[in-house]
């Protein structure tokens, strides 16, 4: 049989990729609870954001500042977010625009292709590795890579800056009340294209922090943001769309199983775990775990 | 100097159909101002023309001599505008406090003005007051309309645009909201009211419009259109 050390190992493995996971599945939902469309090209997001880390430590900052490029990958992808959101989605929030959604698609797909191809021209298909954040640490009596161990870290810091922001400060008020009540919003006398514009820049930050974080284990290379993408929807099917506290348990939920499937069953087929756990969720709760209805009218 | 000036506007949702045909109205300061007319008349369509929701496509709107035109909600809002929307304008994940806190948006960075208007509202709406910390999902009807009158009035706005207080109220709320309109009034605020509910548009108005076809097909003192009541009334159920 399996003993309980290598189960837990494997059980913190999942725990660690899990709650990655669901910084991009967060990412997706918050733009989505806001704009009401889905940023297809939030996995190129996350692809800037590992090259812009691996290009700001290996040239710029060095080994010992690893940390130091989060934030600045942060900040650019904020930034990078903002200005596309304001040339290329926003005009169709302005005035009364049918379809707004499929438009959204359209525009997202599209930048997802161009985002490919671009990272090819400028930095060749090759693989990068930043090097290590951290050497082999310990859990508890539990050895874990350094790096998992970073990554984990790193993503509850941002979780937690993320949810004092929106419960706390006044922009997060804004964008709350724009996720409830977009009428209601612009009564208050906010300008909700403007919120419209942090949401976007604060989601794919957040896609990007995935990148960033993820760089030395899954590497660095133009479509290193499918796989990112393809988990934070499995995520948002499995926790519900529009929900974070969905997400973030969808993110562990599948990174437990997908770990744990791995050592119980085989390695080999890793991404079915997931896939079986969607359908499984499909099956009992349509809505997700913590989706609602979407009441018309 | 003319309050609110609304000049021959042209207002649609759609290029080509305009609900809005070749409307005026005036508002003067402190006045309290009724819009009656069937369903379609182009009554809600003005207030979202006037608050910025939907921009008109020929004609004038003025606010204190300030063309309206080029602004959106938020700025209108700041220059002293505030609009109740017929429909809910709550969050309903949040608490009745942060709701009203939202409504203070203009003013956010002055916390001792928020604090007053909170104070004020609950003074005003003790049925606030005591829920405070429910959340807006969880309030009746008649309070979920309450919130939300509440929540357009802390930043004491200048001009109060009011579409339908009454749809959907018990009786005994519907009369709270107009005698609390009236209130308003009489401490300067200028109201314009939307109305199917003839009645107490013409008890509580000064002057009135009735619209049609998006147009202003009658216009007078509230005993002018007292005196004429049952033609309103058939015309406005006929729409002819």
């Amino acid at each position: 049989m399996i003993d309980s050390l290598l189960l837990s190992q494997y059980l913190i493995a999942g725990i660690v990729i899990g709650i990655m996971y669901a910084l991009m599945a967060i990412g997706i939902t918050f733009i989505y609870s806001i704009m009401k469309m889905i940023n297809w090209s939030m996995g190129e997001f996350y692809m800037m954001g590992s090259y812009l880390q691996y290009f700001l430590v290996v040239y710029f900052l060095g080994a010992n500042l690893w940390f130091l490029g989060i934030p600045l990958s942060m900040a650019v992808v904020f930034v990078a977010g903002m200005i596309i959101q304001r040339y290329l989605l926003r005009p169709m929030f302005v005035g009364e625009m049918e379809r707004k959604d499929e438009y959204a698609t359209v525009v997202t797909v599209s930048l997802m292709v161009f985002f490919r191809n671009l990272a090819v021209v400028l930095a060749g298909p090759n693989q990068f590795a930043p090097p290590d954040y951290a050497g082999p640490t310990h859990i508890g009596p539990l050895p874990v890579s350094g790096n998992r161990f970073v990554a984990l870290i790193g993503t509850l810091v941002i979780l937690g800056l993320f949810y004092l922001i929106v419960k706390k400060t006044w922009v997060g008020k804004a964008l709350r009340g724009s996720a409830q009540n977009r009428v209601g919003i612009q009564t208050a006398g906010v300008n909700v294209l403007r919120v419209d514009q942090i949401a976007f820049g604060i989601g794919v930050s957040l896609a990007a922090a995935a990148g960033a974080l993820l760089a030395p284990i899954f590497l660095v290379w133009p479509e290193n943001g499918a796989i990112a993408t393809m988990k934070g929807f499995e995520i948002i099917v499995i926790g519900g769309l529009g929900s974070i506290p969905g997400s973030l348990l969808a993110g562990l939920l599948l990174g437990i199983v997908e770990s744990l499937g791995s050592i119980l069953i085989s390695p080999s087929f890793r991404d079915v775990y997931g896939f079986i756990l969607v359908l499984g969720i499909l099956v009992v709760r349509p809505t997700g775990l913590f989706g609602e209805r979407q009441r018309v009218a | 100097m003319p309050f609110l000036t609304v000049q021959n506007v042209f207002c649609g949702y759609y290029e080509g159909i305009d609900i809005l045909q070749n409307l005026s109205l005036n508002v003067d300061e402190g006045t309290f101002i009724g819009v009656i007319g069937p369903n379609g008349a182009g009554k809600s369509t003005l207030l979202k023309a006037i608050f910025g929701f939907l921009k008109y496509r020929d004609g004038k709107i003025q606010f204190k001599d300030r063309e309206i035109w080029d602004l959106s909600p938020f700025e209108i809002k700041k220059l002293g505008i505030s609009y109740i929307p017929q429909g809910s304008n709550n969050f309903p994940h949040m608490t009745i406090e942060e709701n009203l806190t939202l409504g203070a948006w203009t003013f956010r960075h002055d916390k001792s003005r928020i604090k007053e208007g909170l104070e004020k509202v609950y003074d005003i709406f003790p049925v606030l007051s005591e829920k405070k910390k429910h959340k807006a999902e969880f309030l009746s009807g008649g309070e979920a309309k309450i919130l939300s009158i509440a929540k357009e009035m802390i930043s004491s706005p200048n001009l109060l645009l009011v579409d339908e207080p009454s749809a959907g109220l018990a009786p005994k709320i519907v009369s709270y909201v107009y005698e609390f309109l009236r209130n308003s009034q009489e401490k300067g605020i200028t109201i314009l009211l939307v109305d199917q509910n003839i009645n107490q548009a013409i008890d509580n108005s000064q002057y009135l419009y009735m619209l049609e076809m998006g147009t202003v097909a009658m216009e007078g003192s509230a005993e002018i259109f007292r005196e004429n009541l049952k033609d309103i009334i058939r015309d406005s159920l006929l729409g002819t």
